[in-house]
This record gives C-alpha cells, structure tokens and sequence, in this order.
C-alpha cells in the first residue's frame, strides 16, 4: 500500500468518525429531536417486531432458494438500489463536505470522499442495522442455519462497496451536470418533486392494474433477474439447506464488484475534485436575476397590510421554490388511502375527486406558509417586530398567502369535477366547505407550526433550506386530512340525501364545525402570542 | 515554527509566487492578470473595497480554486499539487470553519489529526492556545453556545496548530473584542518573527498598519497599489498627516492602469 494511500485511508477514517458522531450529536441534539427519534424507534421497531414471526415461519418452511418469493428479483433489485441510494444521498445531502475549507486545504480529496461515504454507510447501518440483523437472524433461527446473517454481510460487503463509491461518483456526475446547466437544475427542482409524486402515486395504480388485470408478474420480474446476482446471493446460504451449487457467475460478481471498486473511487475522487474546486463561488441560480417596479402587490393583496405581507411571501416563494419540499408529505400518507378509495368508488368518481381536490386546497392552505413561520422570518424578525405591524398581521400574512395558493383549488376544483359527475349541488356545496376548511387549515398551521419552530437550514436536493419539523408536518397532515376528510365527506352526505339531517346528526355536524373553529382559532392566538413574545436568542 | 532548513528546494523560493493570475466566472472577471511575489516571514496586507476579488485571490493562492489562467506557487510548491500543498499553508476563512457539534477541543483535536501532528505535541499546543486564547475554561464547551468572538478565536488556533510555512487570513479579527484582537495581530508579528509568510485580508487599516510589512491593493480584480505601508502613504500624496485609510480611499477611487510600486 502506497503511502498517500495509507495516509488518505487514515484521514478517512478520522473524517469519517467525525461525520459520523457530529450525526448522532444532531439526532439528540434536543428534546424535538429525540421525541421524533423514539416515534420512528416506535415505528420502525413495531414493524420489525411484527416482521419477525412471518420471517422466522418463512426460514422454517423454506425448502430451497427457488420456493423463497421473488428471492431473484430482490438479489438483482439489492445492487441495483444501494446504487441507486447512493446516487440519491450524494444529490441530496454529500455532494460537499461540511465546512470544505477546513478539509480541503488539509487532506487529499480522496480521503474527504471516503470519509463521507464510510459516515453514511455507519449512518444508513445505525438506523437499519438492527432491524436487518434482527430479521435475518430470524430467518437464520427458522432455517436452523445460524451461520446465515454472517455469511450475507460478507457476500453483499463487496456489492456495497461497489455501489457506495460508484453510486457517489455518479451523484457527482449529476450535480456537476446541474451545476454547468441551471435550468436543468431549476426544472430538476420542481421536476424531481413532481416525478416523486407520480411514482408514488402511480406505483399505487400499477400495483393494483397488475393485480387486477392478472398481469404476469413473475414472468416479467423474472425476465429482470440477473442469473449472477442470484448465484450469488447463493453463497450466503453456503452449508444450510438452501445451498446450491456455486457458478462461476458466483463467482464472477464479487470479483468483479471489488476489481470495480477502486476505479469507482478514482471517478469519485476525480469528480469531487471537478465539482469542489472547479468553481469555487456557490452562487444561486438566480444571483444575476433582476427585478423592477419595486414592491407593488397586485389588488387584492394590496388592500390591507396583511394581503401585501402574503404577497411579499407569495413572490420570495415562487423565486425559492425549495422552501416547498415539505410538502412533499403529501403525497406519501395521501396516495396509498386515495387510490384504495378511487378504486372502490365505482359511480362515485366525480365527487370522491371533488373531495379529494377540495382536501387538497385545504392542505395547501396551511402547509404552503404557515408550518414554520417562526422559522421562516428568523432572519426578519429583528426587522419585523421593531416596526409598528402588529404580530396579528404577520401571522393573517401568511393565512393569506396559504388561502391564496389553496382557497382556488378548494373552490374551484369541484365544481370542475361536475363533467365526472358531481352534480351542481354537491360541486357547490364541496365547494364551499372546502374554502371553510381553508381558512380553519389556514389558522390552525401557524399555531402548530410556533410550537416548534425550526431556524437551521438543511440540505434539500442540492440546496439549502428551512422546512418545518417533520413532526409538526405529519401532525398537520393528520389533523387537515383527517379533519377535513370528515367534514367533507358528511356534506357530501347531506346533500346527496344520503343522511338525514335530525337532531342528532345536527348536534354531531354543531360539534364537528365548534371544535373546528376553536381548536385553529387557538392555534391562531397561540401563534400571535409566540410572535409577540417572542426574544431573540 | 515553518521548516527553515535551507536545503530543502522550497525554501530558496518566494513564499507566494502568483503570476498573471486570472479567473472569470462567465463574462464576470473576478480578478485581472494578478501577480504576486511575497518572500517569506512577510506579513503581506491585502486591502480592497467589497467585491474587489480578495476572497477570489485567497482560494487561488491556497488552492481551492482554480484559476482561468496564470499559475500560484506557494513556498515553491505548485498551489494545484494539494497533497504537497496542503502541509503548507494554513487558511482562515471569513466564516470560521467550525463544526458547532462539537467542543472547542474536540474540533482542535481533529484538525491537528487531519493536518498530523503527533498527538502529544497536538495536546501541548492545544492547551497553549487555548490558555493564550483564553478558551481554555470554555474549551469543552459546544461550539454551538460560543460567541463569535469565540468561534473567530477558535477558528484562528486551527489555522495556526500545525505550525504552517504561509497563512492566510481572511478578516482574522473581525468580531473579536480589542484583547483577542490584540492577541491575533501578535500571534500574527509572532509567526512572521519565526518565519512563517501571512497574507492578511482585511478592512480594519489599523490592523493592517500595526502588522503589515507589505501592502497591497487590490481594486475591481487588479492590483492598483503595492508598497509598505510608509510608501503607500507616501505615494498617494493626500496632504499632510495622511492615514492608510486616505492612501487606501485615494487608490480605490482614481485607480491607476498599472501597479503603482
């Protein structure tokens, strides 16, 4: 081993240390973050724990490789995804080192690039590790093969070396490409998030299409298998009843994987060092971009003080469109339930879309602006609270900015949904209920979002910015979706004269619309005391 | 202190060498046919209005960027050989290079490991800053908590750990309160003492007319004036009791076409 080479492994490995512990000293940095820390703990270890029967059943019934469901298609898809994973989290968050100065000017790029990759690859195993070894150790107890999670860290070490540095290499590649080419990289922004969407959503329809339509799922999955890749995966369960006898694919593969290594962290290095010192002022997309006319907000924004404060956050939203990647939740907790609702909808399509629109715009309206709004005036706020505005009109501010990117689509988007067969009455009614829920939506964020406000900026596809807390948002999401999906379903109900309005359904819809109101005008008020009270720290 | 043995081939050579150094940023030319030569144990000012290019030239001297055109040695090394570089030179940028996760002695442990220095000389030289500094009763203390005087102070004793031929300092004493300014400018006379070469960026003239050996000015990329910070006075002829804020405010706003020497 050269010397630079051992010198750049020992940095690395210094570098990685570093990255790694300054990771968990974030994880529990607060009380927020160890709250949400034990919720996925809760989460995930729940799934897990349900997991390991079904797992251990299926290493006992396991007869040979063959009879283990789509055990091709996962070894080939395993390679594949850790490379695809890796590409994803290089774009996404280790494209550049934390303070590159310090680095860079220090030790070799090659060892800031090991380091990086060695921290995610000790952070991906802290957070799956346990739940892995848990499961192929029941897997291994089922198949009375206890030798099995040792034998398959060691047969997938060198894909996943393979894939860390080629996976880094190639997210390199990609933002070196959104950096020569701005535009791509704006379209890449929105494009990307958009994409995300249609592939959850229609991952939704297709599984079900494939299911309904009796596609023949095996034949084209195993149509995709690469024999190699499943050989092996073979040689983890050497000397257990499922050994097969070993190809020289087998073989092939790790030698392959490991012989690709190094020249995968040759690419990477080269490309860290194009991308890292190659254009050394990060300047924004829009640093040469101009605006004339001054401050002039259109009417009606421009009638009182609170519509131009939603106008100037309307404007700076459009121009950082990366301060929307929160919303991104949507789609995740919203697609699964609405395509099982879609498909069961039969002569109910136009409403359940009107519905379904309607809740939307009711979401918009609250986690457009209002999930954060501490945060997001951080830097304004010595500004903002030394001026003669009171903090009612900050936080009716950003009411205002929510209402008018979702109060459009909740009004408009049922009555358009009368072609699909909504009839006027339920599209008018929808629509007047979902421009309620709106304005309720509208208060009720800002008061979540004061709760816990977060002022650090985090990565975010390349870019830096401030999202709320991903706990206030899945705690929107439930009270918005959920609330807003009762209030509209029962409107839908009354007027489609599916319920009859008697005194008890009266007293149910009284409670529904009092308990509405209350709890968003509450977090409103709480909101305008969290501004007023607010002290710079 | 930087090596000083006079065989070895890098130390015949000027501590900073940049000749006809360029770089542009599509139409935008950040700096224009700059060239330097800076002998060692110099404690060189660069002065220049904001945006006149002095971060630019910073990153080009140390390496962190690459220029359009022209070529930087730095102590007789080639700035674009960063393995060779690297033991070199010691860069403080503007923003002080933290990880604010950890403590002040976490964070100067780990650069004197990346820039290794044997440990037990890395804890004695740790401990002496940080008394000098006065950190040491707050050193195993977040750096998130501390104060940006601080961070700047920090940051400063992970420039200087590993004892490096050329520093560069990009507004070492901004924020700091006069005493920690005072122990900057001499740690700062103290290295070029022991033959270490500073490049001084900064605005505060005071710093630069208490320390500077040689001054230079750099104006919308190029280098308009350069002298000691007598003859840059001198030279810019604003009457009687002239500061090097009159040379400097004189320079930057009639810039000649060639440096003025």
């Amino acid at each position: 081993m050269s010397t630079n080479l051992r010198s750049d492994l020992r940095h690395a490995a210094r570098i990685g240390r570093a990255e790694y512990r300054r990771s968990l000293r974030r994880y529990t940095r607060d009380v927020r973050r160890l709250l949400g820390l034990a919720i996925a703990v809760l989460f995930f270890g729940g799934y897990t724990l349900v997991s390991l029967p079904s797992v251990l059943f299926l290493g006992r019934s396991a007869r040979s490789l063959a009879s283990i469901p789509y055990v091709g298609p996962a070894a080939t898809a395993v390679p594949v995804g850790l490379l695809a994973l890796a590409a994803f989290r290089t774009v996404e968050r280790l494209g550049a080192p934390d303070e590159p100065d310090l680095l860079l000017t220090a030790v070799h790029p090659r060892a800031v690039v090991i380091g990086l990759i060695g921290a995610e690859i000790a952070r991906l195993a802290t957070w799956f590790g346990l739940p892995l070894v848990a499961l192929s150790i029941a897997f291994a107890l089922g198949l009375g093969a206890l030798t099995v999670p040792l034998a398959a860290a060691l047969v997938i070490a060198p894909v996943a070396c393979w894939a860390a540095v080629w996976g880094y290499a190639l997210g390199l590649a990609v933002l070196w490409l959104l950096r020569r080419l701005p535009s791509v990289r704006r379209l890449a922004r929105a494009g990307g998030v958009l994409a995300l969407v249609v592939l959850v959503v229609g991952s939704q329809f297709a599984a079900r299409y494939a299911v309904e339509a009796d596609l023949p799922v095996r034949s084209l999955l195993s149509a995709l298998t690469v024999g190699p890749l499943v050989d092996y995966a073979a040689l983890a369960f050497l000397g257990t009843p499922l050994e097969r006898p070993a190809s020289i694919g087998a073989v092939a593969v790790p030698v392959a994987a490991l012989a690709l290594t190094p020249v995968g962290l040759a690419a990477a290095t080269r490309g860290a060092e194009v991308l890292w010192f190659a254009d050394d002022v990060p300047r924004s997309d829009d640093s040469g971009a101009t605006s004339s006319g001054g401050f002039d907000a259109p009417r009606p924004f421009a009638w009182r003080k609170s519509g131009r404060i939603a106008w100037g956050l309307l404007v700076r939203g459009v121009r950082d469109p990366t301060s929307f990647g929160h919303l991104i939740v949507y789609p995740f907790f919203v697609a699964p339930l609405g395509t099982t609702i879609l498909s069961s909808s039969r002569d109910a399509l136009g409403p359940l879309l009107a519905g379904a629109a309607a809740g939307f715009g009711v979401y918009l309206s609250g986690a457009t602006f209002g999930l954060n709004p501490l945060g997001d005036d951080r830097r304004q706020l010595p500004l903002l609270l030394l001026t003669a505005t009171s903090e009612r009109t900050l936080v009716r501010g950003r009411l205002f900015a929510g209402l008018a990117v979702g109060g459009p689509i909740a009004a408009l988007a049922p009555l358009a949904t009368i072609p699909l067969g909504t009839t006027p009455l339920a599209a008018v009614a929808l629509s007047a209920a979902g421009v309620g829920l709106c304005v309720a939506a509208g208060f009720l964020a800002p008061g979540l979002g004061a709760a816990y406000p977060i002022y650090e900026p985090r990565e975010f596809w390349g870019g830096e910015a401030v999202v709320p807390s991903t706990l206030v948002t899945l705690v929107y999401v439930f009270f918005s979706v959920g609330g807003s999906s009762l209030g509209l379903l029962a409107v839908w109900y009354v007027v489609t004269s599916h319920l009859a309005v008697g005194a008890d359904v009266a007293v149910a819809l009284a409670v529904y619309v009092v308990l509405t109101a209350g709890v968003s005008y509450g977090a409103y008020r709480y909101a305008v005391r969290r501004y007023r009270r607010y002290s710079l720290e | 202190m930087p090596s000083t043995n006079a065989d070895h081939p890098t130390n015949a050579a000027p501590a900073i060498e940049a000749v006809d150094l360029r770089k542009t940023y599509g139409s935008t030319v950040a700096l224009d046919g700059l060239s330097l030569s800076i002998p060692r144990g110099t404690v060189y000012g660069f002065l220049g209005p904001n945006g006149a290019g002095k971060t630019t030239t910073m990153r080009l001297l140390t390496g962190l960027a690459r220029p359009t055109a022209g070529g930087v040695r730095v102590a007789g090394v080639d700035a674009g050989d960063r393995r060779a570089v690297a033991p070199l030179v010691g860069y403080l940028p503007e923003t002080p290079p933290l990880y604010e996760e950890f403590s002040a002695r976490e964070q100067l442990e780990y650069v004197a490991d990346l820039r290794d220095v044997p440990r037990e000389l890395a804890r004695e030289r740790i401990e002496r800053y940080l008394d000098r500094f006065d950190l040491a009763g707050d050193a195993d203390r977040r750096i998130a908590g501390y104060s940006k005087g601080m961070k700047q102070k920090t940051a400063f004793v992970g420039t200087v750990l590993h004892e490096p031929d050329v520093l560069f300092l990009d507004e070492p004493t901004s924020g700091l309160d006069p005493r920690a300014a005072r122990t900057i400018r001499e740690s700062i006379t103290e290295f070029a003492e022991g033959g270490t070469t500073v490049f001084l960026s900064t605005h505060i003239l005071p710093v630069v007319e208490a320390v500077a050996d040689e001054v230079g000015v750099l104006f919308e990329g190029r280098l308009v004036a350069e002298g000691s910070p007598g003859a840059l006075r001198t030279r810019a002829e604003t009457g009687e009791g002239t500061t090097l804020e009159d040379a400097f405010l004189a320079v930057t706003s009639d810039p000649q076409g060639d440096v003025d020497r």
